[in-house]
């Protein structure tokens, strides 16, 4: 038992220095056992601790001890080193207002603010109406905006608010019905209004109690309450921690990317070999319905930037049948980026998989009904999550899946959007390049376009993400956020363009980005040029800077000058601009070389590429 | 319910190191026992045994001793 592993090294003080052991040791644990490993995991200083620290402010308008086991246990399981500071009871007005609370001795990542009902009713006199409800929430409502207005303008780290559920012993002292509607309905617009504090503000996350109960519930234990002031059983609380653990993980990048699926008896009923591609179980019946909402969900959260994948012991061959030709199947092989069915080990196909998707290995996720098969993958690979289903329950399936966050974060680009289709049209593109005779002929065939524009307000936030996440081809490696790159594009001197591209198999989307200003004698600099490594070496680049070099002298200016800032990464466009034409003529210091292109005589047109042209110059 | 077996529930609620000998320990000298841990205990003996205990009562507890006795004269009822 992994528990008694916890207790085990607890008793002798040696949790310390065996925190490593600890995310393996939570992985199984119910909810209980997670509580029971909180609570020892607790009495930890995470002084003592090296790794990753996460600390949390947790304050309230109830008694909160019973969320520090679970949270410390959730934010320990995604591997952080956890640091659960308690507010005092119902000190949460004075403590959000007052950046110098003894709850921020240590500024938080995260300060969690629980709010609950009792504290809009006990306020009220005796008799009160659905009336003087409405009333008391529209003050209590100002009072949490003022909070939150206050937090932000102290605080760098996130801040979690959570909707609270309207309990039914307040709602049922009411006796008329239409009165308890009107309650409902100010309790709701309360709860909006909480809600859309999520929208309007940045790094504002309210986690919405409602869904939470409905699986985790009941709401409160009402001798806890009465008693001790507690207003949420552990169950509920259980469930918030689980859910204040995957914010965590969203806000240090450690979201999961990709659902590896197992197939038989997890993605469908049945064994393929046995019943064949179009005998398993899937669409029609109780028992296929039940498969096909899993099927569905994955595609659900495909849709928004996770990657689906198979994992599967089994006959390639069938596998692919079955995905072609059962017409009960929602999903299809389009819907993969990875396909692996063979009879090796799932550890190793895993690893295959991160390789052939260019992803860390801590990228995915992993379901599967075999308990064998997951023991080998928790046993060899422990920062894989693996999500457990029963085989002879599919009807639970649905829910396992989703009873983690993994995918949560904070907000879906366009370009999470369309993830899949990238992955999926870059496989075609390899396997059309390997049939290919020569490399001329597969350019040739390829049907590349490029098209330089002015990003607009949409595209300003995929312009600051490649100057972010570029490191390869990065010509100086200047990297912007959204506010710098809109600076560039208001400035009269200066000019960003976003560099588009697409072929024969598909779009690629926002890919580059190019950042030009005009010197004083007339002459214009690449202050930057940048494109993905999924678009080199068919003649991008290529292409981009002889448009700018055309440009350059399209406007009379005397030369285009450039320049190359060495990194660490960058090494292999040392002499991108020396090999198109351009002169050095300096060496700053540094490793830094300058460049300039007397624009007399521009490159030829690049072979393979058509250009799309620029609408601004 | 030995002792033992009392106390091993009553860390596993808490998550404080105990033994036996603290079951006569007042609650005022346990350090880092509240009555949350209280009701947690209570609770827990309650769906353990598949007892009911008159908690309102308890709460004038003294020490782990006087809980432990009452969940051996419900069990034995």
């Amino acid at each position: 038992m992994s528990l008694d592993r916890v207790k085990e090294l607890s008793r002798a003080g040696k949790l310390a220095e065996n925190y490593g052991e600890v995310p393996s040791l939570l992985a199984g644990l119910d909810e209980t056992g997670l509580r029971r490993a909180g609570m020892l995991l607790a009495r930890v200083d995470a002084a003592d601790v090296d790794g990753a620290r996460f600390t949390v402010a947790v304050a309230g308008s109830s008694a909160l001890q019973p969320l520090e086991a679970p949270l410390t246990a959730q934010l320990a399981r995604h591997g952080f080193v956890p640091d659960v500071r308690l507010g005092g009871y119902k000190q949460y007005g004075m403590e959000l207002r007052d950046p110098g609370s003894p709850l921020f001795d240590v500024e938080p990542d995260l300060t969690v603010c629980v709010l609950d009902a009792d504290e809009v009713f006990k306020h009220l006199d005796t008799p009160w109406t659905a009336a003087d409800v409405r009333d008391a929430l529209t003050e209590h409502a100002e009072h949490i905006e003022a909070l939150v207005t206050a937090h932000r303008a102290d605080h760098a780290g996130a801040l979690v608010l959570t909707t609270l559920p309207l309990p039914r012993h307040w709602a049922a002292q009411l006796v008329d019905l239409r009165s308890r509607a009107e309650l409902g309905i100010a309790w709701r617009e309360f709860e909006a209004r909480l809600l859309r504090l999520a929208v309007e503000h940045t790094g504002v996350f309210v986690v919405d109690m409602e869904p939470l109960v409905g699986v985790a519930g009941p709401l409160l234990d009402p001798r806890l309450a009465a008693y001790t002031g507690v207003q949420f059983a552990d169950g509920v609380l259980a469930a918030l921690a689980r859910e204040v653990g995957h914010i965590a993980r969203a806000l240090r990048g450690k979201t999961s990317k990709v659902l590896v699926l197992d197939l038989d008896n997890t993605t469908w009923g049945g064994v393929l070999v046995e019943e064949g591609p179009l005998g398993i179980t899937t669409g029609e019946g109780p028992v296929g319905e039940a498969f096909t909402a899993v099927q569905k969900a994955a595609k659900q959260l495909a849709s928004q930037g996770p990657l689906l994948a198979v994992c599967s012991k089994n006959d390639e061959d069938k596998v692919r049948i079955a995905f072609r030709d059962n017409p009960d199947l929602t999903l299809r092989e389009d819907d993969l980026v990875a396909l692996v069915a063979n009879w090796g080990a799932k550890p190793d196909n895993l690893r295959q998989i991160a390789e052939q998707l260019n992803l860390g290995i801590d990228s995915l996720v992993f379901i599967d009904d075999s308990p064998s098969e997951r023991g080998l993958v928790a046993a060899n690979l422990p920062q894989v999550p693996v999500i457990a289903v029963d085989a002879d329950e599919p009807a639970l399936h649905l829910h396992r899946l989703l009873a983690d966050g993994w995918f949560t974060t904070q907000r879906v680009t366009d370009e999470d959007r369309v993830r899949g289709e990238r992955y999926r049209t870059e496989r075609k593109r390899m396997e059309f390049r390997e049939r290919a005779d020569s490399l001329g002929d597969y350019l040739a065939q390829l049907g590349t376009t490029v098209e330089l524009f002015v990003p607009g307000e949409a595209e300003v936030g995929r312009i600051a993400q490649i100057t972010q996440r570029t490191n390869q081809f990065n010509l100086t490696t200047i990297r912007l956020d959204v506010a710098a790159v809109t600076a560039a594009l208001s400035d009269p001197d200066r000019a960003v363009y976003g560099v588009r591209c697409a072929d024969k198999f598909g779009d690629h989307g926002i890919v580059g980005a190019v950042f030009t200003s005009t010197e004083a004698d007339g002459a214009r600099r690449v202050d930057n040029f940048l494109l993905s490594c999924r678009v080199l070496a068919r003649g991008v680049e290529d292409a981009v800077l002889r448009t700018l070099l055309a440009q350059a002298k399209a406007a009379g200016a005397p030369a285009l000058h450039a320049a190359h800032r060495p990194t660490a990464k960058n090494g292999a466009v040392a002499d991108f601009y020396a090999k198109s034409g351009f002169s050095a003529v300096g060496e700053p210091g540094g490793g830094s070389r300058e460049f300039t292109h007397d624009l007399a005589e521009l490159p030829p047109p690049v072979q393979h590429v058509e250009l799309k042209t620029l609408t601004t110059v | 319910m030995t002792e033992t077996d009392f106390v091993e529930l009553v860390e596993a609620e808490t998550g404080l190191p105990l033994d036996t000998a603290d079951l006569a320990t007042g609650f005022d000298d346990l350090p880092g026992w509240d009555s949350v841990h209280l009701l947690k205990v209570l609770s827990a003996l309650e769906a353990e045994h598949g007892i009911t205990l008159r908690i309102a009562q308890l709460l004038d507890a003294k020490s782990l001793g006087d809980l432990h006795a009452a969940a051996c004269a419900a069990v034995a009822a």
